[in-house]
């Protein structure tokens, strides 16, 4: 009975364990198809034999040196870095007061900041290209940068808020006795206390500056010198398919997934707990 | 100290005010206002622009390819959302089902939303549904489903049910944390005293699961709305010239502002573009107003 039992539970777990295998075979099968077809080249491909020649590193040479990949992939960098530390030094210390302090309008600022990351980015762009036309900011990835910390503040403000009100009271107060003034016991204790939240919240923002694509479209797209990797890559891509470099493109599409791929293989924890705002478990 | 700690608070919160005034409120006055009048040039200073009225937005609803835009948008909302929401859900269920290795088919699950959307939709057009070499042709071949296998999933006619596949498996990650987090708010002595009543799984999940995470489906509802509301960059990629199959009021407003890509409209028109903002973000505001009435009633305390 019992044995009939247990083997009935093991049973039931077969179409689970089935979906979720589907979805990882789907994704290996496609990144994975994706990764030898940019090893082969675009005649193998197409007679659907990949990497029959061995390896063809040549691919992302091609697109590295030729196709101006270096820079996008500079620019992206410095736009995403830069960003992520800019939003943390405006985010942080407002999420400890708004997390800490009692004041008055303290919930109507929260639900203001809250209440903005829904607004649509349509409601918002086209003043903000006019007033950047109007200072000769177009086609700068500095402009691209002030819009990705804008636009990544609220949220990281929210999760900052509530990972602030965690940390225990007890600390800044023996900052204050020991003749700390606020601000100091903000940056010499509370801050470093909150380390693990703020850089999940980073991880999680880096992602989303990485892989944006519509104001990089619209506010750095000008030229090869400030477009991004997303924005790049679409170019490039649109290029390829009328020079029927199939195995560059691929190549294209691996260049622009790895650096994430990497982030995540050894942080995804992290990221997961960035995307549902709880504190981070072991 | 008092004065001191006034002093401390706005110091502190001044940044993040400042970046909000000039990057969100500034912007939504200036582009309600903006979408009440007629504006050609994106430069063009407030000087030359003159006043019309809901103009516009009467403008907006006579062109044809908006309408179409916004039945588009419509059908990513509703079958999308339905698409998302039930794999979602299945796969938090799943995950929460004492499975081996949750951690693990947790991050396999969320994978694809680290991925840049623009890399994941060549993944799909040149890859999966390529006709030649495709994974949907050479699976569905070998497993001799010959009407899967015959579909030409880039054709313009299955165009828009394939870009709304692809977008749907980017997004199905992200809610599924967000209802697995909720699942996992639920004690499990509740599981435990159905059990002991004799409650099957099936039971559990409908009568205890379901309705406990009520307030998740609210939280989820109103992100997908926000999510498709701004859905631009799939419409890009699936189609390089603005077409009736995937125009989105995303992609319409940036036809229409900076014109850049070929196809659909001529016209430039800042004043509609606008618009299209203004209705979008009354679409956001309407969906919310709409749950708040109907997820309210009903709270539960655990």
């Amino acid at each position: 009975m019992k044995k009939k039992k247990r083997s009935r539970i093991h049973f039931s777990k077969i179409p689970s364990y089935f979906m979720l295998i589907l979805w990882l075979a789907f994704l290996v099968a496609t990144v994975g198809w994706i990764l030898l077809a940019s090893l082969s080249t675009t005649a193998e491909i197409f007679k659907g034999q990949v990497m029959h020649s061995g390896f063809h590193f040549e691919n992302y040479v091609k697109v590295w040196v030729n196709n101006n990949v270096s820079r996008y992939f500079l620019n992206s960098l410095v736009t995403t870095l830069t960003a992520c530390t800019a939003v943390i030094l405006i985010a942080a210390p407002a999420a400890y007061v708004l997390g800490r302090k009692h004041f008055r309008g303290r919930m109507t600022l929260s639900n203001t900041f809250l209440v903005s990351m829904s607004v649509p980015a349509v409601m918002i762009v086209i003043p903000i290209f006019s007033v950047c036309a109007k200072l000769g900011l177009i086609g700068n990835i500095w402009t691209l940068v002030i819009l990705y910390i804008a636009v990544n503040v609220p949220y990281t403000v929210y999760f900052l808020t509530c990972f602030f009100s965690t940390v225990p009271g007890s600390l800044e107060e023996a900052a204050m006795i020991d003749g700390c003034t606020p601000p100091k016991a903000f940056w010499k204790i509370i801050l470093p206390m909150a380390q693990p939240g703020i850089i999940t919240v980073t991880i999680f923002n880096f992602m989303s500056i990485w892989n944006e694509y519509f104001m990089a479209l619209i506010f750095a797209n000008s030229s090869d010198n400030t477009r991004t990797l997303s924005v790049g890559l679409q170019n490039m891509i649109n290029a390829m398919k009328y020079s029927g470099d199939w195995a560059g493109l691929f190549a294209a599409v691996i260049i622009v997934f790895l650096p994430t791929f990497i982030l995540y293989l050894f942080l995804s924890n992290r990221i997961i707990a960035g995307v549902t705002g709880g504190a981070v478990k072991g | 100290m008092k004065k001191q700690n006034k002093l401390f608070i706005i110091l502190f919160l001044a940044p993040s005010i400042f970046v909000f005034v000039v990057t969100f409120l500034y912007p939504i006055v200036r582009t309600s206002l903006m979408s009440l009048f007629d504006v050609s040039s994106i430069s063009d200073p407030v000087s030359k622009w003159s006043f019309s009225g809901l103009n516009n937005y009467i403008e907006l609803f006579r062109s044809e390819l908006f309408c179409q835009s916004l039945v588009n948008l419509g059908k990513i909302w509703l079958y999308g959302g339905i698409i998302t929401m039930t794999f979602a859900l299945l796969y938090a269920v799943i995950l929460n089902s004492g499975i081996r290795g949750k951690k693990f088919w947790r991050s396999v699950i969320y994978l694809p939303n680290i991925i840049s959307s623009v890399a994941l939709a060549n993944m799909w057009l040149q890859y999966v549904y390529n006709g030649q070499y495709g994974l949907f042709k050479k699976v569905f071949s070998a497993l001799h489903i010959e009407f899967l296998a015959r579909i030409n999933w880039t054709d313009v006619n299955v165009l828009f049910t394939s870009m709304l596949i692809a977008y749907c498996f980017g997004c199905i990650g992200y809610f599924m944390l967000i209802v697995l987090a909720g699942i996992e708010r639920i004690p499990t002595d509740i599981y435990e005293s159905a059990t002991l009543d004799g409650a099957t799984a099936w039971d559990k999940f409908w009568k205890i699961t379901f309705p406990l995470i009520r307030n998740v489906f609210r939280t989820c509802i109103m992100l997908w709305t926000v999510t498709s509301v701004n859905f631009f960059v799939w419409a890009r990629m699936f189609s390089r010239d603005t077409s009736p199959r995937t125009v989105t009021p995303v992609v319409y407003m940036y036809d229409l502002v900076f014109g850049l890509s070929s196809g659909g409209i001529s016209e430039r028109s800042v004043g509609r573009g606008t618009a299209v903002g203004v209705l979008m973000t009354l679409i956001v505001l309407v969906v919310s107003l709409l749950l708040n009435k109907f997820f309210k009633e009903k709270e539960f305390e655990y």
